[in-house]
C-alpha cells in the first residue's frame, strides 16, 4: 500500500480508529500486526509468505543462540538466519543478476549457455526487512540483546508497517522495547505526527513528483546524448527527486508511527549540506549506513586492523551498500565511488595538516559544494540504466556530447527553482533539527505553511508513481 | 537492552542532531497549540479549496468528468469476459461512439476499451489471448495510428491490468468518489500538467513538443465525448488543431531519398500487419467470438494526411479481406458524412451521437450478414 494513496488514508483511519479503542494492549498489537499484513497484501498477498518466513526462522534461531553454550552451535544457528534471510534475497533480488553474469562469463571463455527468462518478482521492500531482522539475529549472537519475550512483539518489529517497505530500518533494541508497554499518543505527538505526515506526503508527491521528476524522466530517459544544461539539470533534479521521495518516505513512517505513539529514528539530516562524505554518510539514509557499520564494517575490522584494512574494509561496506540498493553493476560502482570518497577523505585528513582556516565558513561552504558536486556524480550511475547511459550523461555534462536539448523552460524553472531552495534550505537547517524550528516558530506561521502543504497535496491530486526505494 | 525508547512530550529537550544512536530513539515533540493550528489549516483549506473548485468551474471544468486512467480502463477491461461487446480503437472510436445511443438501438452496453493514440492491435492480441472472452468486438480504425504503431502512447495500461495491485485497486474506487462532485478533479488542472502547458518561451534551436490539451469528459464507465471548451471556444478549439498541425510537421515520414514525397508503406509491411490482426481475430472468432471493423470520420487536414498516406483500397479495404471481416466506413454512407469535427479529427457529442445511430443499424447488419453468409455455407 503507497502513503501516497487514498487507500492508506482509509486504512490508517481505520488502523488509528481501532488502536485507540479500550481493548488490552495485547489485542491492540494484535490488531496492529494484522493491520500491517494486510498493508503488505496489499501490493502483493503471496509475499506475506516470505514475512512469516523471516519471522519464524529469526524468532528460532535467536532463541537457540542465546541457549547454547558451544560456540560452534551459536554460529551454525547464526548461518541458519542469515542464510534464511540473504537467501530470500539472493533468490528475489540477485537471481537474475547472478544468472545473467554467469551466462556473460560463459560467453567470454566461449561457451554459449542459454539460461531461460528469470522472470522473478521482487517483492516490495525485502532488502529494507531482511536487513532488519539480521540485525535481531546478529545482536543476539553478538550478546548485544537478548531476545525478545514475545512473539508477538518480535512480529510486530518484522512487520510494523510505517517502515516495513522502505525504513528507516530499525533496529531490535530500538523498538521492541516500545512494544512492551501499552502505548497510546499523546494529543501533541499526535498532531506532530500528522504534521510529519504532511510533510513527508509533501515532498513526495509534490517536490519529487510534480516539479522534479518531469526534467529527471526527460533527460534519464532520452537515450541520447545531450547539452550540458539538460544533462546537469536532469541530475541535479535527480539529486533533489530522490531526496524528497526517499526522505519523504522516511518521515511519513516516523509521523505513522509516532500517532500511534512509537519514536522511530530519523533516517535523514539535510545530507545536502554535509561537508565531507564522512558527514554525508551520518546525514544519508541514516539507518542503513549505520547497519553497514555495525554489521560489515566493524565486524570486518573497522580501522582497528591498520590503515590497509582500514581502506579495504571501507571498500568492502560501500560497495556492498550499492549492491544493496539495486541488483545491477551501475549501483556497485556507485558504492565504490562513494568508498573511494571516503577513503580519499581520510587519507586527506591524515596526511594535510589542519589549517585555522578550515573552520572558517568560506572553506565550509567550498567543501560542501565539493561534496554536493561529487555527490552528484555518484547519482548517475544510480539512476542510470546502464553504465553506457550513465558514460554518455557524464560526457553530456562535462560538454563532450553531441549537445542535443530535450528539456523545455518548463522543467527546466521548477527544477532549478526546487533545488536551489533545497540547498539554501538543507544549509541553513545543517545544525539544527526541524523540531527545534517549529518550537520557535509563530503558531500562526506554522498553521499558514500547514495549510499551504495540505492545499498543494489537494490540487496536486496525488501521485504519479510508488517511493523510488520501494525497488530496493 | 534498554526498557524503553525516550519520546518526549511537553518538555523540549535542547537541540539533539547527534548521528545515530542504536539503542534508543530521542523523539522529541515540539510543544504548539496543535489542536487550534490544525483546525484553523483545515478551515483555511477547505475556503481555498472551495475557490479552487470555483476557479476551475468557471474554466468550463464539470463534475462527473472522470479521470480516464489505467485503473478505468481496467476496471472496464475486468467486465470483458463471456459474450460481452468490446469496442476497441484509439481516440475516434473513444470520442465518437456513445454508448448510450448504442444501448438504446441494440439493446447492448458495449465496454469501452479505445486507447486514446494507441493502435487497438495491442488491446485486441490481449483479449485474443483470454480465453474467458467469447464476445463481439467492434475495432475502430484510424489508418494512421492503427497501421503505424503496435502500442502507442497508452499501452502500459495493459501491464497496469495484469498488474493491478489490491491497493490500487481499492484506490480508484477510493478516489472515484468525488469525482462527481469536484470538477477541479481532472488530469489537466494539477501543477504538474499546468506547468507542462504553460506557455514559456521555447530554447533557442526546440521545437515545440505535442501534447494535446484536455479534449474530452469521460463517465464512470468510460462514455467519453468532446468537451464543451472545444465546442464553444474558438480559442481553445483554435489550440487542438493547432496540435494536430504540430504533430504532422513533428511525425511526417522522413522524404525519399530524392527528396520527394516519402515512399509508400511496402506492401509486405501491410500484409504483415494484417496477418497479425487476423491471427487473433480468428482465435476470438475460434471461441465463437465476432469481430467487425468501424472507419469513423475525419476531416481538415486529416484528409490529406490519411487518404493521402493511407489509400483506402491499399489499408481499409485489405483489412476487411485480408481478415475476413465486415467493417463500416463513415465514406460509404452519406449519413455518416458531414458531420461536425471540431478539431477536424474528433466528433462534437451531438454529432458523436448521431453517428452512432447511423452506425449501429448498419454495423450490426453486417454483421447478420455475414453470420447468415456462413451459416449458408
Amino acid at each position: 500500500m503507497l502513503f501516497n494513496s487514498l487507500t492508506f488514508v482509509a486504512f490508517f483511519a481505520i488502523v488509528i480508529g481501532l488502536y485507540n479503542l479500550p481493548f488490552p494492549w495485547r489485542v491492540k498489537k494484535f490488531n496492529l500486526l494484522i493491520a500491517s499484513y494486510l498493508f503488505y497484501a496489499a501490493w502483493s498477498p503471496p509475499f506475506v509468505i516470505l514475512l512469516w518466513i523471516s519471522t519464524v526462522v529469526d524468532w528460532k534461531a535467536a532463541q537457540w543462540i542465546h541457549n547454547s553454550d558451544s560456540t560452534s552451535k551459536r554460529r551454525l544457528f547464526l548461518s541458519l538466519s542469515l542464510a534464511t534471510n540473504l537467501g530470500i534475497l539472493g533468490y528475489f533480488k540477485y537471481g537474475g543478476f547472478l544468472l545473467e553474469n554467469f551466462t556473460a562469463l560463459m560467453a567470454s571463455i566461449g561457451i554459449d549457455y542459454q539460461p531461460a527468462a528469470w522472470n522473478i518478482i521482487l517483492p516490495v521492500g525485502i532488502s529494507f526487512y531482511t536487513f532488519q531482522t539480521m540485525a535481531y539475529s546478529l545482536d543476539v549472537y553478538l550478546k548485544r540483546a537478548a531476545p525478545a519475550k514475545s512473539l508477538l512483539d518480535f512480529s510486530l518489529f518484522v512487520t510494523f508497517f510505517p517502515q516495513l517497505v522502505a525504513g528507516p530500518i530499525v533496529r531490535p533494541s530500538q523498538l521492541i522495547p516500545q512494544f512492551a508497554e501499552p502505548k497510546r499518543a499523546t494529543s501533541s505527538q499526535f498532531y506532530w505526527g500528522l504534521g510529519l505526515i504532511t510533510l513527508g506526503l509533501f515532498e513526495k508527491i509534490v517536490l519529487a513528483d510534480t516539479f522534479l521528476a518531469p526534467a529527471v524522466d526527460a533527460v534519464f530517459g532520452s537515450g541520447k546524448s545531450l547539452a550540458p544544461l539538460d544533462a546537469w539539470t536532469g541530475v541535479l533534479a535527480f539529486s533533489g527527486q530522490i531526496f524528497f521521495d526517499f526522505s519523504g518516505y522516511s518521515t511519513i513512517a516516523i509521523g505513522a508511527a509516532l500517532c500511534l505513539g512509537f519514536a522511530l529514528p530519523n533516517n535523514f539530516r539535510f545530507p545536502y549540506a554535509a561537508i565531507g562524505f564522512s558527514d554525508f554518510w551520518r546525514r544519508w539514509h541514516i539507518s542503513l549506513s549505520t547497519w553497514l557499520r555495525d554489521y560489515l564494517y566493524i565486524p570486518l575490522g573497522g580501522n582497528k586492523k591498520g590503515p590497509v584494512r582500514t581502506y579495504i574494509n571501507l571498500s568492502i561496506t560501500m560497495l556492498l551498500g550499492g549492491l544493496w540498493h539495486g541488483a545491477s553493476w551501475t549501483f556497485v560502482v556507485w558504492g565504490g565511488l562513494h568508498g573511494l570518497y571516503l577513503a580519499g577523505e581520510r587519507l586527506l585528513r591524515e596526511f594535510v595538516p589542519k589549517q585555522k582556516w578550515f573552520s572558517g565558513w568560506p572553506f565550509k561552504i567550498a567543501m560542501a559544494l565539493v561534496t554536493y558536486f561529487l555527490v552528484n556524480i555518484t547519482w548517475v550511475f544510480f539512476r542510470a540504466q546502464s553504465f553506457e547511459e550513465a558514460m554518455r550523461m557524464l560526457a553530456s555534462m562535462f560538454g563532450f556530447g553531441a549537445g542535443e536539448k530535450v528539456l523545455y523552460l518548463n522543467e527546466i524553472l521548477p527544477a532549478a527553482l526546487v533545488i536551489a531552495g533545497m540547498v539554501v534550505t538543507h544549509w541553513m537547517m545543517r545544525s539544527t533539527t526541524k523540531e527545534a524550528v517549529i518550537e520557535k516558530a509563530p503558531a500562526w506561521l506554522i498553521g499558514v505553511v500547514w495549510t499551504f502543504l495540505l492545499f498543494m497535496l489537494v490540487i496536486a491530486q496525488g501521485s504519479d508513481s510508488a517511493f523510488i526505494y520501494f525497488q530496493f | 537492552m534498554p526498557s524503553s525508547t525516550s519520546n518526549s512530550d511537553g518538555a523540549y529537550p535542547a537541540v539533539k542532531t547527534s548521528f545515530f544512536d542504536p539503542e534508543t530513539v530521542d523523539r522529541p515533540v515540539p510543544v504548539r497549540p496543535w489542536r487550534v493550528i490544525l483546525f484553523a489549516s483545515l478551515a483555511a483549506l477547505i475556503a481555498l479549496t472551495a475557490l479552487w473548485e470555483v476557479y476551475w468551474r468557471g474554466k468550463g471544468f464539470v463534475g462527473n468528468d472522470f479521470k480516464n486512467s489505467s485503473s478505468l480502463w481496467t476496471q472496464e477491461r475486468r467486465k470483458a469476459v463471456g459474450d460481452e461487446t468490446v469496442l476497441l480503437g484509439s481516440s475516434r472510436m473513444y470520442y465518437d461512439i456513445d454508448l448510450d445511443i448504442w444501448e438504446e438501438l441494440s439493446g447492448i452496453r458495449p465496454l469501452q476499451l479505445s486507447l486514446e493514440g494507441t493502435s487497438p492491435r495491442i488491446t485486441l492480441k490481449e483479449l485474443a489471448e483470454d480465453d474467458r472472452f467469447t464476445g463481439t468486438v467492434i475495432i475502430g480504425v484510424t489508418k494512421l495510428v492503427f497501421f503505424t504503431q503496435f502500442g502507442g502512447v497508452r499501452e502500459d495500461v495493459l501491464d497496469y491490468y495484469t498488474d493491478e495491485t489490491p491497493s490500487q485497486r481499492i484506490g480508484h474506487r477510493f478516489s472515484q468518489l468525488p469525482e462527481p462532485f469536484l470538477a477541479f478533479l481532472d488530469e489537466q488542472t494539477r501543477p504538474k500538467r499546468q506547468l507542462t502547458i504553460a506557455k514559456f518561451p521555447l530554447r533557442d534551436g526546440m521545437k515545440p513538443r505535442f501534447d494535446p490539451r484536455k479534449l474530452e469528459v469521460v463517465t464512470a464507465d468510460r462514455n467519453a465525448k468532446v468537451w464543451t471548451r472545444i465546442m464553444d471556444e474558438e480559442p481553445y478549439r483554435k489550440e487542438a488543431q493547432d496540435q494536430w498541425l504540430l504533430a504532422f510537421e513533428l511525425f511526417a515520414p522522413p522524404p525519399a531519398a530524392d527528396g520527394g514525397p516519402p515512399p509508400p508503406m511496402p506492401d509486405a509491411v501491410i500484409d504483415g500487419i494484417i496477418s497479425e490482426v487476423s491471427a487473433n481475430i480468428e482465435k476470438i472468432r475460434a471461441r465463437g467470438g465476432r469481430v467487425a471493423f468501424v472507419q469513423p470520420p475525419y476531416t481538415g487536414p486529416f484528409i490529406d494526411v490519411e487518404d493521402f498516406g493511407f489509400p483506402q483500397e491499399r489499408f481499409w479495404d485489405r483489412l476487411l479481406t485480408g481478415t475476413n471481416s465486415v467493417g463500416v466506413t463513415f465514406k460509404d454512407y452519406p449519413e455518416m458524412q458531414g458531420l461536425y469535427l471540431p478539431e477536424w479529427s474528433h466528433l462534437g457529442p451531438q454529432a458523436a451521437r448521431d453517428f452512432t445511430r447511423s452506425l449501429v443499424p448498419v454495423l450490426y447488419a453486417e454483421m447478420h450478414a455475414r453470420d447468415n453468409a456462413i451459416e449458408a455455407e
